[in-house]
């Protein structure tokens, strides 16, 4: 290690550091994003297709944060909500039904345009792959 | 009316649908307690999901989708056509088939995005 001699006189003549115009903190460029509570990832508020985004686009998780109605933000409970199926409304449009981990309580949301259509997919056909049910509906027709 | 509906289920055990007007006895025949209509599988809203305790809005419950528990069963998921409020019950083995696969089937009708890609995974 290299032994400072001048370690006290040099500091007053010492440049400033360089003004930085990427901010990794808080209030920073991600400010407004919220991270994922299953698989973690970053996910940016304005999603392609909607203004209300409240799951993550790439596993379809979602937070347990409005009691009532989409918005309000007066439950307290913030358990992880899980995808439990889709519905589709009148018009077409594919809903997530989302489903609280820790009381249970159901809620639908629109699907995004970046949201991972393998994804969706698989949760439209969970009906379907299982034997038991379908099998036998199918069949009863 | 929906008074004359519970007193119903508290004394005979029926209950008329709030759809189809069909008269539903309100034990299944397994033995389990029937809260929709096996034929159109419509329901009503007697129960607050948000608090717990019974729901002075009974409006019709519209099946909207179909859910899959760990354990493979299926669940109707009910959407109350007067407060928006969801609510989740089993199916019952003399549920209408045709509607529920209808309802298992209905987003593919109409994906949001092409379904083509997918033959190739």
């Amino acid at each position: 290690m290299p032994r400072r001699t001048h370690a006290r006189g040099r500091g007053q003549d010492r440049r400033p550091q360089r003004h930085k115009d990427v901010l990794h903190g808080r209030g920073g460029h991600r400010a407004h994003d919220f991270r994922c509570v299953h698989c973690r990832l970053d996910v940016p508020l304005d999603a392609p297709g909607t203004a209300h985004r409240n799951h993550c686009p790439h596993c379809l998780a979602s937070l347990h944060v409005d009691r009532r109605t989409p918005g309000d933000r007066g439950s307290d409970c913030r358990g992880r909500m899980e995808a439990l199926g889709v519905s589709a409304r009148p018009d077409g449009e594919w809903m997530i039904i989302h489903q609280c981990r820790s009381c249970g309580e159901l809620s639908a949301n629109r699907i995004a345009g970046d949201d991972n259509a393998l994804a969706l997919v698989r949760l439209v056909l969970r009906p379907l792959t299982d034997t038991g049910i379908a099998r036998r509906a199918l069949l009863a027709m | 009316m929906s008074d004359n509906t519970t007193h119903n289920i508290l004394q005979i055990d029926t209950f008329a649908c709030a759809w189809c007007g069909l008269t539903v006895s309100a034990v299944a025949a397994d033995g389990t307690r029937r809260n929709h209509c096996p034929s159109c599988l419509h329901s009503r809203h007697v129960l607050d999901h948000v608090e717990g305790g019974p729901s002075r809005c009974h409006g019709r419950m519209s099946p909207i989708a179909i859910a899959v528990l760990r354990t493979g069963d299926w669940m109707v998921v009910h959407r109350c056509v007067r407060c928006d409020e969801l609510t989740s019950n089993p199916v019952c083995a003399d549920d209408n088939q045709l509607i529920l696969m209808r309802m298992a089937v209905r987003p593919l009708a109409q994906p949001p995005f092409p379904l083509e890609a997918f033959g190739t995974l």
